[in-house]
């Protein structure tokens, strides 16, 4: 019992790591993917050709190699990144150009007339986008960002690699030491704490942002 | 009778207008004139122009060629379109109503009418709600004021639509089709809302497939068909005395 209660204390420290992560990560891919999904659909097309190529990039390569990449590589031509550092700009890069795919399809789902009817009554371009457009753009992504945002939860898992004490690197190192397969378990039921906690808030902020749909 | 009568300044003059889409020519040198408190009604088989006619107006399409004025103040001139500036104050003068209502979905019938007259006017809310709640009073809606446009019927939309245009107090209003994605039923309390602003001297363009409303509203028909106008009168001249063949056969099938 003890053991037990040792055992959960190590992995609440290397779900602390895990959680620094998914947020971090989240605080900064949402804004970028946003940015990202607007220079795809930039007119400018160098810019929106060079969106296209970062995207196919991240979503072309597994994450655990772009992964050591930043942690390996990235050294070799004399960038040296703190641990958390290198993980951090892996995960946003990555996640930011799914979500960057998420907001563009939202966007082009906006029927035109929605950008005519705003400029018949002189609204700008940011101002149609900030006012009119992006809010019900908020609606229609918010499943599959919901989805992708539950992944990320997962994908955390991978840093393990990195030598980072997250969830589940702790919980294979207790099950390594003590021959004892229960940390998975609690690893798994941390986990599914975690998923169930976003998949209550995605609900919640889908009915809010849906409330004018009847 | 004399009070119909329309003043003689010119609200909107187009010359020359000539519109190609890919090679097509959708307009071929269009010439219209509209004054004051007139209504100019534009008919005319689908792919005729006449709704890309409506939408050079506002600069939804740009024109290739010829020369747009509103109240004398040049938005394009043989072509070429004034600045971004200049061409956004005088489109401010225009209002427009579109066939889908293109009604914001995530706003309140009131956040609606607001938005505008807020965002672009930099108005404050107690500045404009007056003026609001005057508008959906006048065409009807005034217990409707907090509900979503899903919530409302298509004539119920299309009149908040067209409450929405008028809080930015344009001198022109422009109606692409406006009754077209309404059920028979609902085209008249629509129609409606069109008339009393008609009678209020509303200047305004309406490009519409309603003949009775055509016949009974307007001070000025313009038929339009392949990109020409075919034919333009008064709407008694024009649906009792139609010259033209191709009008007509168009009124032919349209009564």
């Amino acid at each position: 019992m003890e053991n037990l209660v040792h055992t959960v204390v190590l992995m609440l420290e290397g779900t602390r790591v895990t959680l620094e992560i998914f947020f971090i990560t989240l605080l900064l891919a949402l804004p970028i993917g946003l940015l990202a999904s607007l220079g795809r659909l930039s007119k400018f097309r160098p810019l929106s050709l060079f969106m296209e190529f970062y995207i196919w990039i991240m979503r072309g390569t597994p994450l655990m190699l772009q992964l050591l990449f930043v942690y390996f590589a990235l050294p070799m031509i004399g960038v040296m990144l703190p641990d958390i550092a290198a993980a951090l700009l892996a995960f946003t890069l990555n996640y930011a150009a799914y979500f960057a795919e998420i907001f563009r399809s939202g966007i082009q789902s906006i029927p035109k007339g929605q950008y005519e009817a705003a400029k018949t009554l002189g609204m700008t371009y940011p101002m149609t986008m900030r006012r009119i457009i992006l809010p019900q753009v908020i609606r229609i992504v918010l499943p599959p960002v919901s989805n992708e945002t539950i992944n990320l939860v997962k994908d955390t898992s991978l840093i393990y690699i990195l030598a980072m004490n997250d969830l589940l690197r702790v919980a294979r190192t207790i099950v390594q030491r003590e021959f004892d397969m229960t940390p998975f378990v609690v690893a798994a039921v941390f986990y599914l704490a975690m998923t169930f906690v976003l998949t209550w808030l995605f609900k919640k902020l889908e009915a809010y942002y849906g409330k004018y749909e009847t | 009778m004399e009070n119909m009568k329309p003043d003689s300044k010119v609200m909107l003059r187009m010359t020359n207008i000539r519109k190609s889409f890919t090679g097509c020519e959708v307009l071929k040198g269009i010439d219209i004139e509209v004054k004051k408190g007139e209504l100019l009604a534009i008919i005319g088989p689908s792919g005729s122009g006449k709704s890309t006619l409506l939408r050079c107006i506002n600069m939804l399409e740009t024109i290739d060629d010829g020369s747009i004025a509103i109240e004398g103040e040049y938005l394009a001139k043989e072509g070429a379109y004034v600045s971004g500036d200049k061409a956004r104050k005088l489109l401010g003068r225009t209002g427009m109503v579109f066939q889908q209502f293109n009604l914001f979905p995530h706003m309140t019938v009131m956040e609606n009418l607001l938005e505008a007259p807020m965002q672009v006017k930099e108005m404050k809310r107690e500045e404009v709600l007056p003026l609001a709640k005057e508008l959906l009073s006048k065409v009807g809606l005034s217990d409707r004021e907090n509900y979503y446009p899903s919530q409302l019927s298509g004539g119920q939309q299309q009149r908040v639509a067209i409450a929405r245009a008028l809080a930015m107090k344009p001198d022109i209003m422009l109606f692409d089709e406006p009754t077209s994605a309404l059920d028979p039923e609902l085209t008249g309390e629509v129609l409606k809302t069109m008339r009393e602003l008609a009678a209020e001297r509303m200047t305004m363009v309406v490009v519409t497939h309603e003949m009775a409303f055509a016949r009974e509203a307007a001070s000025k028909v313009i038929f339009m068909a392949d990109g020409n106008i075919v034919e333009q009168g008064s709407p008694n001249e024009f649906f009792d005395h139609p010259k033209e063949e191709r009008t007509k056969a168009f009124l032919r099938n349209m009564l």
